[in-house]
């Protein structure tokens, strides 16, 4: 008899843990800019907290995806999709982290002759880190709704789902 | 050297260089192939996914998941995965499903 698998299992904890860096890191990417244009104290101290914040929660959901790849990469039809996913999960990784990493400097009071130069890189850096997210978000639909990577398909009777199974 | 131009080189070069160490950190891309034997060189060992890369004698990388089936063997005998070494000459014999590669044996060769 087909039973249920366990909801907790490690292919779950990625998508659990990837969604919150990628609202994160977006919206402090576009609250960077809104502080071009607005010039309240709101946008730019908050876009540096999201953008730190975000990049760390980034490193988990990367770190939660290493775990699922050695599961899907086994069931699913076309894993070179799974690697484009994992190259660019690491590149965004890596932008953010410089963003953040400059924000840290600034922020510390370091090289305070170059902030018009940093800001410029930092603005620079999220939107490219911005289109890497993106396009890796886009893979991982992908793996998701055309391969069923980490999803259970339901048997044909839904035997499963009986209450004696539930 | 003007200061706009030393600004925008300092940028170009940190924004590149962000990238490279991205494509670095990542490990670079696999190869696809048909279903059949080859030869090539263990390129890594990933023991805890039980998964290896091997570079094939014409250049291109495959990246190989055992799965229950997979035979490992060494002069003939089944040998356990912490056998694998990097640089181990192999003989894989892999099946190709979809864009899948399942590895259904693996010799080292030495």
């Amino acid at each position: 008899m087909t039973e249920l698998p366990d909801f907790w299992r490690t292919e779950v904890w990625h998508p659990l843990s990837v969604h919150f860096p990628i609202a994160i890191l977006l919206l402090g990417s576009l609250f960077l800019f809104a502080a071009l244009f607005f010039k309240t104290e709101f946008w730019d101290p908050m876009a540096r907290v999201l953008l730190v914040l975000g990049t760390l929660g980034l490193w988990v959901a990367i770190y939660t995806g290493d775990l699922a790849e050695s599961i899907v990469s086994r069931q699913i039809c076309d894993p070179t999709v799974l690697k484009t996913h994992e190259t660019n999960a690491y590149l965004a990784g890596w932008i953010f982290s410089a963003v953040s990493g400059l924000i840290l400097i600034e922020y510390f009071g370091f090289l305070r002759q170059f902030r018009k130069l940093w800001k410029i890189a930092i603005i620079l850096l999220s939107v490219a880190g911005s289109g890497t997210l993106a396009y890796t978000g886009h893979l991982g639909a992908t793996l998701v709704y055309q391969q069923a990577a980490g999803v259970y398909t339901p048997t044909e009777d839904c035997m499963e789902f009986t209450d004696e199974n539930l | 050297m003007t200061k706009a131009t030393f600004h925008s080189s300092v940028i170009s070069l940190l924004i590149a260089a962000v990238f490279a160490l991205g494509f670095i950190a990542c490990g670079g891309s696999t190869d696809v192939v048909d279903s059949g034997t080859y030869n090539g060189k263990v390129k890594k060992v990933e023991a805890e996914k039980t998964e290896i890369y091997v570079t094939l004698d014409d250049g291109k990388t495959l990246e190989l998941y055992f799965t229950e089936e997979t035979s490992l063997t060494q002069n003939g005998q089944d040998v356990e995965f912490s056998t694998l070494e990097k640089d181990q000459k192999v003989e894989v014999t892999v099946e190709k499903v979809g864009k899948r590669l399942d590895p259904i044996s693996v010799k080292i060769m030495e």
